[in-house]
């Protein structure tokens, strides 16, 4: 369907209005305000305070720490579990069973995967009871309001997006180019090793970048799973709109935060990019 | 192909790990579930005895219906408006080329990009700025922005192996452009907004780092209400009241997957 240029602009043009003045402005505002005074005027007073107080780095270094282990994590379950989803399940109806519980958590609130986390490891958690019964240890090992209850919290909430982001990569992959490796006289693993992984590196690449962005901004995960013991970017955040009420300085860390993941991220994609080129002239 | 040995094992072992990470995926939530049914007056997993005392007594907390009418409103109010303003936007992006095309599909999809935490934050600030902070239309534009993208995303994918001289042949045979659009892109885009819809509808009902900045005792969803009760403290009818937010979530999933086919549906959406 040819669109008529005046209808085109019409049914673009309302919908970009709306994410301008409701996205786009709100965003600026926040920008603004990181470099205002609270009494108002221009200033880099925030970000001096910031970045002259090592209480802030310490913070945004534990974030960047948590999530790489979260990315790791997940990516060490999601991509056997895509793999195995891709290639071996033959039958469509359990694979369609593997879809339903890996998409039913996707679907349910963080709170209520962090309560579940809560419960299995507290005290008298299931986990602590198994390691109780089975004579692994005296007391109840202290696993919950822990920086590793985080990343178990986080990495199982974040492990479905991992899955279904390398899931998709794995299925366009064309089957012929892995015949052909093995019609060759490579083994299994081999064109594995070879063929398959390099080929689904975009999944991995997109599935870790949308991991990692998801748990350095993750705010309810570490509240529940932290007992208010570990601090990361997105508390300190809340608490200065909603207990300090110093909006300024909250729009401070929020914009760190955000500049920082996008140095990360383009750090990782620059050396993603360049990397594998070279892996594959050389082998 | 030769299936020796060591292909075997490599085997057995894949499908030994692709179970159990099932059953990783669905522990902590079957956890939740089991212990909503249990008679103890403490949270207890395996649940000790079958009760359904807890969804009673959450059934029968006014402040717990008016949390899910408010949460639902929103998230089918929120899901309506990206329909509205996302399907039109991506028909224009996926058949138009023009200047500036990457630049304005990129600003579709960056509210996924952008962390939540920051949006909430953004249109709080925006808001009291503007005077309706913490209001049910502050919120509804917080969602709204957020599920976007979903929409956008979903539509493009089943634009995108579209044969549009179909639509052509229809116009030659005397359809109007409007009847066109309604017997031939309406149907081939259809499980795309659908996917679309109940994606956007579901992340605007589990959604809480947006809501929180943006929410009051009077006007609370049923997350940020849930989340500000787990963090002093957890009981059977907390379990009874998450159990009953896993409930939808299966029902969605099982929509999904009758309506699209869950595969297919996940796929459109990456």
């Amino acid at each position: 369907m040819r669109i008529a240029r005046g209808w085109a602009i019409v049914l673009l043009g309302v919908p970009t209005a709306f994410l301008v003045a409701f996205f786009v402005v709100p965003f600026l505002v926040v920008v603004i305000a990181s470099l205002h005074a609270k009494e108002g005027g221009w200033t880099f007073a925030n970000y001096a305070k910031e970045l002259t107080d090592l209480y802030y780095w310490n913070t945004l270094w534990l974030t960047f720490k948590l999530s790489l282990w979260v990315t790791f994590a997940s990516l060490a379950i999601g991509y056997p579990l895509a793999y195995y989803v891709t290639y071996v399940l033959k039958r469509r109806t359990v694979r369609r069973l593997f879809y339903v519980v890996v998409v039913t958590p996707l679907f349910t609130s963080n709170i209520v995967r962090s309560f579940g986390w809560m419960v299995l490891l507290g005290r008298r958690g299931m986990i602590n009871d198994a390691l109780m019964s089975l004579g692994l240890v005296e007391r109840p090992l202290p696993l919950l309001f822990t920086e590793a209850s985080i990343v178990i919290g986080l990495s199982y909430i974040m492990t479905p997006f991992m899955v279904l982001t390398i899931a998709s990569v794995l299925q366009n992959i064309d089957r012929s180019l892995e015949e052909a490796a093995e019609d060759l006289g490579a083994g299994r693993f081999t064109t594995f090793l070879k063929v398959t992984l390099p080929l689904s590196l975009p999944g991995i690449i997109a599935g870790s970048l949308i991991v990692f962005t998801l748990s350095v901004s993750a705010y309810v995960t570490p509240s529940i799973l932290s007992g208010g013991k570990k601090i990361v970017m997105s508390i300190l955040i809340f608490q200065q709109y909603t207990s300090v009420f110093d909006f300024n300085f909250g729009a401070t860390l929020a914009v760190t935060l955000l500049i920082l993941t996008i140095l990360l991220v383009g750090g990782y994609l620059f050396v993603m990019e360049r990397g594998p080129r070279v892996v594959a002239s050389g082998a | 192909m030769s299936v020796g040995t060591p292909f075997r094992i490599g085997r057995l072992a894949l499908s030994g790990f692709g179970w159990l990470a099932l059953l990783y995926l669905a522990i902590p939530l079957a956890v939740i579930v089991g212990a909503s049914f249990t008679t103890t007056a403490y949270l207890r997993f395996p649940p000790v005895g079958f009760t359904l005392q807890w969804y009673g007594q959450f059934l029968k907390d006014p402040s717990y219906l008016r949390a899910i009418w408010t949460s639902a409103s929103l998230a089918i109010s929120a899901a309506g408006i990206a329909v509205v303003l996302g399907v039109p936007a991506a028909l224009v992006l996926a058949r138009t080329r023009f200047r500036g095309r990457r630049t304005l599909s990129a600003l579709f999809f960056s509210p996924l990009i952008l962390p939540a935490i920051v949006i909430g934050a953004a249109v709080l600030q925006y808001a009291s700025a503007l005077g309706f902070a913490r209001t049910f239309g502050a919120v509804l534009i917080g969602h709204t922005v957020i599920v976007i993208p979903y929409i956008v995303r979903t539509t493009l994918a089943s634009l995108a192996g579209f044969d549009q001289s179909l639509e052509e042949a229809a116009r030659d045979l005397g359809d109007s452009g409007i009847g066109a659009f309604f017997r031939i892109t309406l149907p081939t885009i259809k499980p795309g907004v659908i996917a679309g819809t109940l994606f956007a509808v579901i992340i605007s009902w589990i959604n809480v780092e947006l809501s929180i900045f943006n929410t009051t005792a009077d006007l609370m969803t049923i997350p940020v209400k849930l989340f500000n009760y787990i963090q002093y403290s957890v009981d059977p009818m907390i379990a009874a009241v998450s159990a009953g937010t896993i409930y939808v979530a299966i029902l969605v999933v099982v929509t999904l997957d009758l309506t699209v086919g869950i595969d297919k549906a996940t796929s459109m959406n990456r």
